[in-house]
Parts: structure tokens; C-alpha cells; sequence
């Protein structure tokens, strides 16, 4: 098989595999940084961080062979429905740091970033998306744009509470928000009016949401960086946090992931029905 | 080049923009306080010092949110970040001092602080008891610029007599209000005020006071309390603003007064001031009270206060009869320190203090009851003045002169000394 051949048997629906699993797994290594600016003063905190262990060993069997993947069903939905209850656990022990004392907008700000741990619920449901949805059929690329528009809204969120904490003190500050902004509202529009031309569009938008991301990458280490009198560690985890930009560039490979299957398959459709039959892949009202 | 629909284009950007308009809006919302600072670390400072810390330490966090400074917008980093000569440290994420002092208050209190630190508060406190250790030469000379031979002495000899633990566990938990910094400055604001609550009412509150001056050697606290002015207070203390502002108290909020409002208080248009040596009169706490170089001044400050309440010819009486109390109490102090002298000077005790129990006694004599009795009087305390002064003087003095008499008989020199009360002169 040549490389070429190879790369044409890569679909979207294994793409979105190993991304759910590579994902799993890197969030382990994010919260072992976020959660050791608490010094983890809760046991719970571990959670996240054992689980993001665990769970990407149980996804590999199935992403590596198909004979497995066809006889690990049950573990698959074990471990979506493990991320879920992570997630949401995740978001309400957030909110206990400030929010639910007093429903301010001030201790909406400062308390612990509370979309944060939604990330475990947007991969439990991708994990039980490739479960439940024939990668092929009519529902599942659109439902991959979904769950980047939800990515794509906590994204926005966490831009906006987190340099809300600074004030925005830096002009620059805004940029990942209006980027989030337009994000968010693209996959919308993509995910109710897939017509190819926007979709076109969108994946140009989700090219400057990931070029917003890499950026922010750079100015979160070089902000760190700045501060030479405080060791290294300490810049990495009570520093901007570095990583949060890539979420950026995450959601946007997701939403490219999911127009991807769209497109696929609307040109399978139009090689199955004819030109000109795209009616239900690409209506504009 | 697929054709795009220029209305999902239009509903995107539509959406987009309103997103970001929105996200204006609602951080529009938020209170200048919060964002209005001169660097992103303050404004981080607003709120997340305060998320670690409800969990680590939550009754600082809630004694600040209860403080005027909160109220003000004052947030954690103003008080707490280094200024000029504190050793930084880092703490996650922000740059704090390792330890506050006075001169983190002065920041925006500088007059208190100038006051406070010409006060006997300052260096003299803390040289009472360690003399100049921990001095820099330049607080050395600032110290006595104000107090003249107050910071340049020996280290107190009872301190050197108990041990360093006695002195750090017990002297320096009152006498550090003066420790000299690092940074220069002296002490901190926090023994009166609290660290976090940071309150003028605390200061006002006789017990803050009492928390040093109280005990044998100084019982001002006790004093106070059976005075009619801590009567007063204590029975009627519901009526009292503590709270009120310094520069706008009247005799509504402080109907009679506590320390603070006769030693310190801008009453009705008084300057306020933190250095409460400003209204005193005499040295009380020395062996032999002698009036301060100030002492005129500091008279009709202090009794500008009593006029506030009390007739001009009732204030003059109250001084009369104290300054009577301070004046035989120094003759009494004067003879007892004369047997001790003479038999000094006769040989019969060497210069190392405190190794010969009539040396306590002596001691005893002025430090104890000759102060009790002295700040009785000029505090309304009656019954200092007498059982725990006068009456102390008179049982000690016999006693002094016991011992006296008996060293001189084990040492061949007998009746050479003075052998009853009042006898003795230098």
C-alpha cells in the first residue's frame, strides 16, 4: 500500500477517534498543571487526572484494529459515559470554589474556570457519537460541527472569564474572544446551512481560530517568560496558562474533522444520485 | 471556487458581532474598582487571592471584606506587594513582600506613620528592651533625634537576666510595635489596627490597648476600667461609635472616652495624631518622673480634650492633686533609690544588677507601685493611687530598709544607712 493509498483510507470517523483519545489523554497532562496551582487541596482533584490516564489505554485497541473496535463497544460507552460524569462533576466542584457562595459576576470571574472540565463532556459524547452514529450516514459529520460549536462556546467563555480576571488589561486580550465570537457563530450557521461554499469559508475561519491559537501560545509562554526571577515551575503553573490557547487550534482540527465528513459525503452523494441532487446537503433557505 | 450564500455569511458575521458586543457589555458592567488598576496584577489581585485563600485562610479573607479598605477598593497586592528595601517572594503568580510592615501602610498613610514613628512607640519602645540591637545607624539617629538617649543604651537587664526566650515569648510580643525594620521603617500598624480588618474601631477599643498596657508595671488598662471613664464606657459602650471617622468624631460617638480619644483622637476638630506622647505632660514610666520637653504643650493639648466634658476648674483641680500624687511618688522613689545607693557606695552590694534581693525590691518599688500610683492619679484611678500605689510604696520601702539593715549588720557597716521611711535623701 503506498502512502498515498494510505492517507485516502484515512476517514473522518478515524480521525475523530484518535483525536477523542489524544485529547483524553493530553487533558490529563493540562490538569496536572491547572490543578497543581491549588497544590490539589481536594483528593477529587486527582480524578481528572487518573482518568485521563486510564481512559486513552482503554480507546487504543479499538483505534489500532477493527476486529477490536468491533468487540469494545461496551468499553468505549464505559468510558464516554466516565468522561461525562467527569465533566459535569468537574464544572459543579468549580463552581463550589466562589460561585455558589455568592451568584456575582465578580466570583463568575474568579472562580475556578468552571467551562474547564466540559472539556471531558465534549469528548465523552464524540466517544458516543462514533457509537451510536454510522460515520457514513447522514447525521454524524453534523453532529462533529456540533459538538466544535460546543467546544467553540466554551472557548469563548474561558477567553472571556480568564483575561477577565486581568481586566483585559492588554488590548490584545480581546482578539481570542471576537475570534471565539465569529468561531462560534460560522459553525452555527455551517452546522444549519451546510452549503460547500460556506463550509469553505467556515474551515477558513476555524484556520484563523487555530493561527489565534498558536499565537496565544506564544504570548501566554512569553509572558511567562518575562518574569526571569521566578523558577520555571512556578511560571508554568501560576503563570498565563499555556496551553489554553491550543484549545484554539483543537476545536478548530474537531470542526475541520466534522466539514470534512459533511463534504464527503455530500460528494459521495453526488456520485451516488447525480449532480445536482445535493438538495438536502447543501438547500439554502 | 464554491459560490457562498451571502445570507449565511450575513447571519455569521451578525451572530459574531453580537457575541462580541454583548461580552462588551457585560464587562462594562464590571465595577471600575476591579479593572481600573495600574497593572494586570492588581486586577487579578481583586478577586483571585481571594479564591485560594476563602479555602487556605478564610478568616483573613472575611475579616478584609468586612474592613473600610475593601469598601475603598483597596485589594490584596496594594498592601502586601514589596516596596523599597522588603525582600520579594514569589507566590503563585504574584510578587508579595515577604513580611509587611509599617512602611506597606505608610504607602498611603504617610502622616500616621511620620507621627507613629516620632512617637515613644517607635524605636524607644523597642530599645526598652533590646537596646540598639537591630538598629540601623540611621534609625539609630532618627530614633534619637526625637528621644535623646531613648535608643542608645543597653539592652534592659531584666531581659538579660531571664533569657532570650523570656524576652522574645514575653517582652518583644509588646515591645516589637517599634522593632526596627529591614526596610527602614519601625514596627507595624497591625498591633492596634489588626492585619486584615485593619480597623479604626479596634484601635479605639481600651482592650487594645490593654493588650501591653496592663499588668503590674503599667495598669493603665485596669486603671481605665474602674475609672468613670471606663464605667462609662463599659455600661454605655452600645452608645458609642467606635467606627466613626477620625477627622469628623465628636463627643456623639465617644460620649466619654477611651484611650485613643484623650491620647490620640482629632475630638471635634483636635489634631489627630499617632504619637500618643503628643498630650502627655511628665516621663510617668521613669524612676523619678520629670516633666518632657514637650510637657507644657502636651498639658494643654491633653486638657483641651478634658474641657470637651469636664469644667476648666475641675480639669485644673484633677491636675493639681495628680501632679501632688507624681511629686511626693518621686520623693518616695528618690529616698528608696538612696539606702540602695549607700550601700553601693559603702561596698556592701557590686554594680551587677539584680543579684541581691533587695535590688528586686528596689526595683519593684518604682517600676511597680511608683508607676501604679503615678498613673492612677493622672488617669482617675483612686484606688491605684492608694492600695496598689501608695500603700505598695510604703510595705516595700519598709522592707527595703530591712535588708538594708541587715546587709549593713553582715557586713560590720550597721546604721550608716537610713533606717525609716522618708529618712533617706541622695
Amino acid at each position: 500500500m503506498t502512502l498515498r493509498e494510505r492517507l485516502g483510507a484515512v476517514t473522518p470517523f478515524f480521525v475523530a477517534r484518535a483525536f477523542a483519545l489524544g485529547n483524553l489523554a493530553f487533558l490529563g497532562v493540562d490538569i496536572l498543571l491547572a490543578h497543581a496551582a491549588n497544590d490539589f487541596a481536594l483528593p477529587a482533584e486527582w480524578l481528572p487526572v487518573a482518568f485521563s490516564l486510564v481512559a486513552p489505554l482503554l480507546l487504543l485497541p479499538g483505534l489500532v484494529s477493527e476486529r477490536l473496535w468491533a468487540r469494545t463497544r461496551a468499553v468505549d460507552v464505559a468510558v464516554a459515559l466516565g468522561s461525562i460524569a467527569v465533566g459535569v462533576a468537574g464544572m459543579i466542584l468549580h463552581l463550589h470554589s466562589a460561585f455558589f457562595e455568592r451568584q456575582s459576576l465578580h466570583d463568575l470571574v474568579y472562580t475556578a474556570p468552571f467551562v474547564a472540565p466540559l472539556s471531558y463532556v465534549g469528548l465523552g459524547l464524540l466517544v458516543l457519537l462514533n457509537r451510536m452514529e454510522a460515520p457514513t450516514g447522514p447525521a454524524w459529520a453534523s453532529w462533529v460541527v456540533m459538538l466544535a460549536l460546543g467546544g467553540s462556546v466554551g472557548n469563548l467563555g474561558l477567553s472571556l472569564l480568564d483575561h477577565a480576571q486581568n481586566g483585559f488589561f492588554s488590548a490584545t486580550e480581546w482578539v481570542p474572544v471576537v475570534t471565539a465570537a465569529f468561531g462560534t457563530s460560522f459553525l452555527l450557521v455551517a452546522m444549519l446551512r451546510p452549503a460547500r461554499g460556506f463550509l469553505w469559508l467556515t474551515l477558513g475561519m476555524m484556520g484563523v481560530q487555530a493561527a489565534v491559537g498558536v499565537l496565544g501560545f506564544a504570548l501566554h509562554v512569553l509572558a511567562n517568560l518575562r518574569h526571569t526571577n521566578v523558577p520555571l515551575r512556578d511560571q508554568i503553573i501560576y503563570g498565563a496558562p499555556i496551553f489554553a490557547p491550543l484549545l484554539f487550534a483543537d476545536i478548530s482540527v474537531l470542526a475541520a474533522i466534522g466539514m470534512w465528513g459533511l463534504m464527503r459525503n455530500a460528494a459521495h452523494a453526488q456520485g451516488s444520485l447525480g449532480v445536482g441532487s445535493l438538495a438536502h446537503a447543501s438547500k439554502e433557505g | 471556487m464554491p459560490s457562498v450564500s451571502f445570507k449565511s455569511v450575513f447571519i455569521a458575521v451578525l451572530l459574531g458581532t453580537a457575541i462580541i458586543v454583548a461580552a462588551l457589555l457585560v464587562n462594562s458592567r464590571r465595577p471600575s474598582v476591579e479593572t481600573a488598576q495600574p497593572s494586570a496584577d492588581l486586577v487579578r489581585a481583586t478577586g483571585k487571592c481571594a479564591e485560594c485563600h476563602a479555602r487556605e485562610t478564610s478568616a483573613v479573607v472575611h475579616q478584609f471584606e468586612r474592613s473600610r479598605h475593601a469598601e475603598r477598593g483597596v485589594n490584596c497586592l496594594d498592601c502586601h506587594r514589596p516596596v523599597e528595601g522588603q525582600e520579594p517572594m514569589e507566590h503563585r503568580g504574584f510578587t508579595l513582600a515577604r513580611s509587611l510592615t509599617a512602611k506597606n501602610c505608610a504607602q498611603c498613610h504617610a502622616t500616621e506613620y511620620e507621627q507613629f514613628e516620632r512617637s515613644r512607640h517607635a524605636g524607644p519602645s523597642w530599645a526598652a528592651v533590646r537596646g540598639t540591637q537591630g538598629f540601623s545607624p540611621e534609625q539609630i539617629e532618627l530614633g534619637e533625634r526625637f528621644h535623646p538617649g531613648w535608643i542608645k543604651r543597653p539592652a534592659h537587664p531584666v531581659g538579660v537576666l531571664e533569657g532570650e526566650a523570656a524576652t522574645v515569648g514575653g517582652c518583644d510580643a509588646c515591645h516589637d510595635i517599634g522593632k526596627p525594620n529591614a526596610d527602614g521603617s519601625f514596627g507595624t500598624c497591625t498591633e492596634c489596627h489588626s492585619r486584615h480588618s485593619s480597623s479604626v474601631a479596634l484601635a479605639r477599643e481600651p482592650r487594645t490597648c490593654g493588650q501591653c498596657h496592663m499588668g503590674p508595671d503599667h495598669s493603665q488598662i485596669e486603671i481605665f476600667e474602674e475609672s468613670k471613664h471606663g464605667v462609662i464606657f463599659t455600661a454605655q459602650r452600645e452608645r458609642f461609635n467606635l467606627n466613626a471617622h477620625p477627622k469628623q468624631l465628636t463627643t456623639v460617638d465617644m460620649p466619654a472616652p477611651t484611650c485613643t480619644t484623650c491620647h490620640m483622637s482629632g475630638l471635634e476638630g483636635l489634631k489627630v495624631t499617632h504619637n500618643p506622647s503628643e498630650r502627655l505632660a511628665w516621663f510617668l514610666f521613669a524612676p523619678v518622673s520629670t516633666r518632657r520637653p514637650e510637657g507644657n504643650s502636651g498639658e494643654l493639648q491633653m486638657k483641651e480634650v478634658c474641657l470637651k466634658c469636664h469644667a476648666h476648674t475641675q480639669v485644673e483641680n484633677f491636675y493639681g492633686i495628680a501632679e501632688k500624687v507624681l511629686l511626693s511618688t518621686n520623693e518616695k522613689v528618690k529616698d528608696a533609690q538612696a539606702v540602695v545607693a549607700a550601700l553601693r557606695k559603702d561596698g556592701l552590694l557590686d554594680d551587677k544588677p539584680f543579684n541581691e534581693p533587695i535590688e528586686f525590691v528596689e526595683f519593684d518599688l518604682w517600676h511597680y507601685f511608683g508607676r501604679t500610683a503615678k498613673h492612677g492619679a493622672y488617669m482617675g484611678g483612686a484606688d491605684f493611687v492608694q492600695w496598689h500605689g501608695n500603700y505598695e510604696l510604703a510595705r516595700l520601702r519598709n522592707e527595703l530598709d530591712t535588708m538594708a539593715e541587715e546587709l549593713r549588720t553582715k557586713g560590720g557597716k550597721g546604721g550608716s544607712g537610713p533606717a525609716t521611711p522618708g529618712d533617706a535623701r541622695p
